[in-house]
């Protein structure tokens, strides 16, 4: 007992507190499923961006989707191509490094993200390629470039690399 | 940074091949730090006793389950103790640590009220069997880990 | 109820440990002993700590060894589920007396990196910069539709941060003094600021359910949750947090007209003392007064110009701090309705509002928008 005191008044002035890493990365293989695989077919093969259209509220839906979100009816398969033009209606850019966890690395991606309402009205989230804080506003009108190798392609959105600014002037909404 | 995608055979159907990495760090705790810190500086196993149920609890709890009472009495155990179960493990996982096959069990030390899963190492599988006697055996180098003891050994 | 002093690090606790703190601090407000509990739920956000089935192994330090409980994970809102949950528990007559503990040790890992992973990994990977992210997109939108500047966003988290150096248990307790201070900060996710967003903490609150038959005889000030109403949805298209296109319904404008009509609240500013919401940012906040009818559409931060929501104003909301000083996710939206609680029980100490407060409403938001909200009274 004696022995026990004299190791806790010992103990007291440097308490260490360990910890303990744990920096195994976790692999998992998902599917694309039906509708988000005719998406990436259609990219891949044909540098098309398709979504599908419901058959009551005739509403079109990007990322496709199997049942409608709105009707609950199921979508079926009347797909449609979507121009490749549109409007940046919200953006944002990171300034610091952020660890990303499907790359398993901190990066800052370069390119701002943003919501594009495509020609026809739908939205779709992607990047854009100006990367100058100063030229980015709401209401810019941008392109999608494409992946050029073929083999490159098969990642779905991920093949258009980004949207590029095409016009100078303002479009008012 | 490669993304890998696999189309399936004859279908419009891709498969990613990914991953979710998000390193981790686990605080011990001051009674799960002081526990594995006696194991890197004394080579001493130490546990918890709860006065009003009489358990000692190994590795150290702050806790009882029984009571709910806070523990900070700290006795130290044998580093003998007596194999209460055991597996044999065949199938390798990126998650542990050791090669297959891998031998582990849950061995009440003496002078502990719980049991301790950790490997066992140095014997044939023939000569493994309930009730058997071990010891711990301390790694060379160590670093305040659980894995700081290599694995038990059969007594005599 | 009970809390930990939320901060940044505990290395002196493991997870477990952290649980049993805020368990035992709600133990001694309440004068129970663990025996008498008769179910105990949980609520965390395993891909935070990276520690699949916490509860599971916390048996001891919780003391529900023995006990029946479960655990609720819905996202940002898990802690207001949770506070469905013991409420429906214990009002259905099932238990007497229930506990529920919200807890989060955000140490153990990275935040932005889970809620990243939240995303459909075969759609829009990269593309996605976690929750962080979409508020800053939400954010751009109310700036340009509102006419807010961020000289209002800058004054929301000036109140929040007096606010939580008057709370003992908040985390971050800055000592900012003006909003030119708040505006030289370095931006983190334009047009989002380091200090315009919320922490990541790590602590644990627990409050004690007790039916009507108990309540009386556990404590002279009881405090009685009236009402709660749930929503959830699909993520907008346009983003996930803020809608420009004005066609989408909000699930806080849902769920605050039903809980209103059911309690015969028209002039929400009149017939509810205040509030405690759960704004990640603070151009949330602003955006949030306006979903929850507390002014006019675009009005909302004209209400934070004027000191409306201040502890001494008119309409006070978050003066513990909220969430932009305290975030330990799993356990938030249980501090807003431990923080409302005790505004109207008097016990709140230095951040007390200054009006009596017979009704508070406590809001808990997830990604995509999901809302929780919860009515608390003083007397049925």
């Amino acid at each position: 007992m004696a022995g026990e005191s004299s190791q806790k008044k010992a103990k007291k002035p440097t308490l260490e507190y360990i910890q303990v890493a744990f920096d195994t990365p976790r692999r998992y293989d998902w599917s694309t499923g039906k509708y988000l695989g005719k998406f990436y077919a259609e990219a891949k093969e044909n540098g098309r961006i398709v979504g599908n259209r419901c058959p009551k509220c005739r509403e079109i839906w990007l990322p496709p989707t199997p049942v409608c979100p709105k009707c609950k009816v199921d979508m079926g398969w009347d797909w449609v191509e979507l121009p490749q033009t549109g409007t940046v209606t919200q953006y944002t850019y990171l300034v610091y490094p952020l660890w990303d966890p499907h790359y398993g690395e901190k990066w800052a991606n370069p390119y701002p993200s943003g919501i594009i309402q495509l020609d026809d009205g739908t939205y779709y989230r992607h990047f854009l390629e100006e990367t100058d804080k100063d030229k980015l506003r709401v209401g810019m009108r941008v392109q999608a470039v494409w992946k050029e190798d073929y083999d490159e392609r098969g990642q779905g959105p991920n093949d258009i690399l980004y949207f590029r600014t095409i016009e100078d002037q303002e479009v008012k909404r | 940074m490669t993304q890998v995608t696999e189309r399936l055979e004859g279908m419009d159907v891709w498969i990613y091949h990914g991953q979710i990495y998000i390193p981790n760090t686990y605080s011990a705790g001051a009674v799960g730090s002081r526990f594995l810190t006696e194991l890197r500086d004394r080579k001493r196993i130490m546990g918890t006793k709860c006065p009003t149920c009489n358990r000692v609890y190994v590795p150290a709890r702050s806790v009882c389950k029984d009571c709910f009472g806070q523990l900070d009495e700290w006795v130290e155990v044998s580093d003998k103790g007596t194999v209460l179960s055991y597996s044999v493990c065949h199938q390798p996982n990126p998650v542990q640590q050791v090669e297959v096959p891998l031998v582990y069990g849950i061995i009440q030390l003496d002078g502990a009220d719980t049991g301790l899963v950790h490997m066992l190492g140095e014997l044939d599988f023939e000569q493994l069997r309930i009730g058997m006697r071990v010891q711990a055996v301390f790694k060379k180098e160590r670093v305040a880990s659980i894995l700081d003891i290599k694995y038990f050994k059969p007594l005599g | 109820m009970g809390q930990t002093y939320h901060t940044s690090k505990r290395p002196d606790v493991n997870q477990a440990e952290m649980v049993g703190e805020a368990v035992r601090a709600a133990l001694a407000d309440a004068q129970l002993s663990i025996k008498e509990i008769e179910g105990v739920f949980f609520s965390n956000m395993e891909t935070f700590e990276g520690i699949y089935l916490p509860d599971h192994g916390m048996a001891a330090e919780v003391g529900n060894f023995g006990k029946p409980g479960l655990k609720v994970c819905t996202g940002g809102t898990s802690g207001g589920s949770l506070v469905v949950e013991g409420f429906y528990m214990v009002a259905s007559g099932l238990y007497d007396l229930a506990l529920v503990i919200g807890f989060e040790k955000q140490d153990c890992g990275d935040t932005t990196a889970a809620i990243t992973a939240a995303a459909t990994p075969v759609w829009g990977k990269g593309a996605t910069t976690g929750a962080i992210g979409e508020f800053a997109k939400a954010a751009l939108s109310y700036m340009e539709t509102s006419g807010a500047r961020e000289e209002h966003a800058a004054m929301v988290r000036l109140k929040a941060d007096q606010g939580a150096c008057r709370n003992p248990y908040a985390h971050l307790k800055l000592g900012l003094k003006s909003v030119d201070e708040i505006l030289k900060s370095g931006y983190l996710v334009w047009p989002l600021r380091l200090l315009d967003f919320c922490p990541q903490s790590c602590g644990a609150c627990a409050l004690i359910f007790a039916s009507e038959k108990r309540a009386g005889k556990i404590t002279k000030k009881p405090v009685w949750i009236a009402d709660v109403e749930v929503v959830h949805q699909e993520p907008f298209r346009a983003g996930t947090f803020g809608d420009p296109t004005g066609k989408e319904t909000y699930t806080q404008h849902v769920a605050c007209e039903r809980l209103y009509k059911r309690n015969g609240i028209t002039n929400p500013r009149k017939d509810i003392d205040m509030a405690e919401i759960y704004e990640p940012s603070n151009w949330e906040e602003m955006s949030l007064y306006e979903h929850f009818h507390f002014c006019e559409k675009n009005e909302g931060w004209k209400m934070i110009e004027k000191g409306i929501t201040e502890i001494e104003g008119e309409f006070p909301v978050n003066c513990s701090g909220g969430v932009l000083a305290t975030n330990p996710i799993g356990a938030t939206p249980v501090i807003r309705v431990a923080e409302a609680a005790l505004q109207i029980r008097g016990d709140a100490g230095e951040h007390q509002v200054t009006k009596d407060v017979k009704t508070a409403l406590a809001s808990a938001l997830g990604g995509p928008n999901w809302t929780v909200l919860t009515l608390l009274k003083r007397l049925l």
